[in-house]
């Protein structure tokens, strides 16, 4: 990742009628990130990435995609979106399609394509018409037009949207690999735990509102919990809990009561003194469902819809 | 953009179905023309009484190719406004009710590339519809009536304008207003425009005899849809200059001509209906 910013967004404001959208929403993404933009239906994520597109007209501020106004064509060399509903027709093939948009673009290589198709496992779909193909077929198809080649900034709207949980194991493959060649990512995706394993960073927008925006492991406050893992979780319990330790059962092992961070080295000395076998101590962080909840409740206090 | 667009209609069947349509109407005309020649040639028209018998000794091979001509140009321009009207008023409302548009628009390229691209493959191909119909028609009647055309450069740029101002108005109402309305409206002011042009011409040849409010329809409505203009210049480049008929109302001051400030007012009126179009298609949000 390098600090220099591809996505700048200042001040935005965009409302439909009498609903707003946006509402002066500041935002720089850097360039190499892979980037998510979290928050409940209708909270204004995908009129931003549609702002940046230029396919929505902002009432008022400024954005720029690699220091181009997002207005130009100029804004939009290099970059890929796919958006979350697209009808492909069907009669068209993958290779016909994917033979239409490089007339326009002209930034990838048939080669570049199949080597997409491959990663993805849709190879074997580039000559059959998109009509003849499921809702995961075509999205894995049109997964790898977007990304052939090597784009600088990839927009995706809901990407692993309609795929099994083996695409969705080849969606994040696919995400950590551009992310590594250089591509700047931008998800827009309520699958919170496919966020958490491809995206560095977050931000979380309601009622067209930034509420936060950071390192995902930065967002994510520690929970007052440590994990300690082992086989033999009643002996290690009771044994932690005659040395003043608060404990419950966790899946694989015990949780200890930790609410200052500082007793950590504590706590691990006490596990080792316990005799008893374990394979590792850890202070627990909030997952990002809680840490989206989290932020989502402190904007809505005392609503139960984010609790 | 304009050869995706093509290579889409192009799977359409409407396409087909027009393109088998338009074979079928030119193995028509061929069988009819080539019957009419027979005739013509064997000297059938005879049996007649003898006021026709002189007036049929006066007509040349260029006078059965004007008649023909004159009857089977409404009839093949019928089918190509029918085709243009169709495909213009899909092309860009399918695209965005497809969801397409976003994805086109977020290439490297402008509003008014994706516009006029998108819209440009439905009158390529109306173009090429009118091309086969009206250069089979020329071609046929050539083969077993010899005749020289009076304009064949003035037919081709008036095919584009007459297809042009049809294109322009479907593809902006298209724009503006729902498919089906653009469809009726277009197809209405066309017919419309094709009665008062005809019209306009029957009383071109009688001045001063028509009502006076009849001359202000026929005028407001060339004015508000100049499609007619261009149709009346097709068939006035293609039919025969060498037909007695044309000759002997030409001495009578009848002349078939369309005023080049009709011509240009049309080429003028379609392109302000596209930049409006584009205007609309410009302020819209995918």
């Amino acid at each position: 990742m390098r600090e220099e910013p591809v996505i700048l967004v200042s001040e935005i404001s965009k409302s439909y009628r009498k609903v707003r959208a946006l509402r002066d929403l500041d935002l720089t993404v850097n360039c190499g990130t892979s980037f998510s933009l979290l928050g409940p239906n209708g909270a204004g994520k995908t009129t931003l990435m549609k702002i940046l597109l230029g396919l929505v007209r902002p009432d008022s501020g400024k954005a720029f995609l690699s220091d181009h106004p997002v207005s130009s064509p100029l804004a939009r060399k290099g970059v890929r979106f796919l958006p979350e509903s697209v009808t492909f027709p069907d009669w068209a093939s993958p290779a016909i399609l994917f033979k239409q948009l490089e007339r326009i673009r002209g930034e990838a290589s048939r080669e570049d394509f199949d080597r997409r198709c491959t990663e993805l496992d849709c190879i074997h779909l580039i000559d059959r018409p998109v009509g003849k193909m499921s809702r995961g077929q075509r999205q894995r198809v049109a997964l790898s037009m977007v990304t052939a080649g090597s784009p600088s900034l990839v927009f995706l709207d809901e990407p692993s949207s309609g795929l099994d949980p083996a695409g969705r194991i080849l969606v994040r493959n696919l995400i950590r690999r551009l992310s590594t060649e250089g591509s700047t990512v931008m998800i827009n995706s309520h699958l919170l735990g496919e966020v958490e394993r491809t995206c560095d960073r977050a931000a979380f927008i309601s009622e067209g509102r930034l509420m936060a925006e950071g390192d995902i492991d930065t967002l994510s406050r520690q929970k007052g919990l440590a994990l300690v893992s082992t086989a033999d979780p009643d002996p290690m319990r009771a044994a932690l809990s005659a040395m003043g330790f608060s404990c419950r059962p966790a899946e694989k092992g015990i949780t200890a009561d930790l609410p200052d961070p500082s007793h950590f080295p504590a706590l691990t000395a006490s596990v080792v003194e316990t005799g008893i076998g374990f394979t590792g101590v850890t202070l627990l962080r909030e997952d990002l469902e809680e840490v989206f909840l989290r932020i989502m409740g402190e904007q809505h206090p005392g609503d139960g819809s984010f609790s | 953009m304009f050869l995706n667009g093509i290579e889409q209609l192009l799977r359409r069947k409407i396409v087909l179905i027009a393109g088998i349509a338009a074979l079928i109407f030119l193995g028509f005309y061929w069988w009819g023309i080539s019957a009419a020649s027979s005739a013509f040639d064997k000297g059938e028209l005879t049996s007649w009484d003898e006021e026709a018998q002189t007036v049929v000794s006066m007509l040349r091979p260029a006078d059965a190719a004007l008649a023909a001509i004159i009857t089977a140009g409404p009839l093949a321009a019928t089918l190509i406004t029918a085709l243009a009207v169709v495909l213009g008023s899909s092309m860009l409302p399918e695209e965005i009710s497809r969801g397409r548009m976003p994805f086109w628009l977020s290439l490297p390229q402008s509003r008014l590339r994706v516009y006029s691209m998108i819209s440009l493959a439905p009158f390529a191909v109306s173009l090429g519809l009118a091309l086969l119909l009206f250069g089979g028609i020329l071609a046929i009647t050539r083969l077993y009536f010899p005749f020289t055309s009076r304009n064949l450069i003035l037919a081709f740029f008036s095919m584009i304008l007459w297809l042009g101002v049809v294109w322009s108005c479907v593809t902006a109402l298209s724009i503006i207003l729902r498919k089906v309305a653009s469809m009726v409206i277009t197809f209405f002011l066309a017919g419309l425009a094709s009665m008062f042009g005809g019209v306009y011409e029957l009383m071109m040849m009688f001045p001063g005899e028509a009502p006076a409010a009849l001359v202000t329809v026929a005028r407001v409505t060339m004015f508000v849809f100049p499609a007619d203009r261009g149709f009346r210049g097709v068939l006035y480049g293609i039919i025969p200059v060498d037909a007695a008929v044309t000759e002997n109302m030409a001495f009578f001051g009848v002349t078939a001509e369309i005023p080049p400030e009709h011509l240009m007012y049309g080429a003028v009126w379609a392109l302000l209906l596209l930049w409006l179009g584009y205007l609309r298609f410009r302020k819209m949000d995918f």
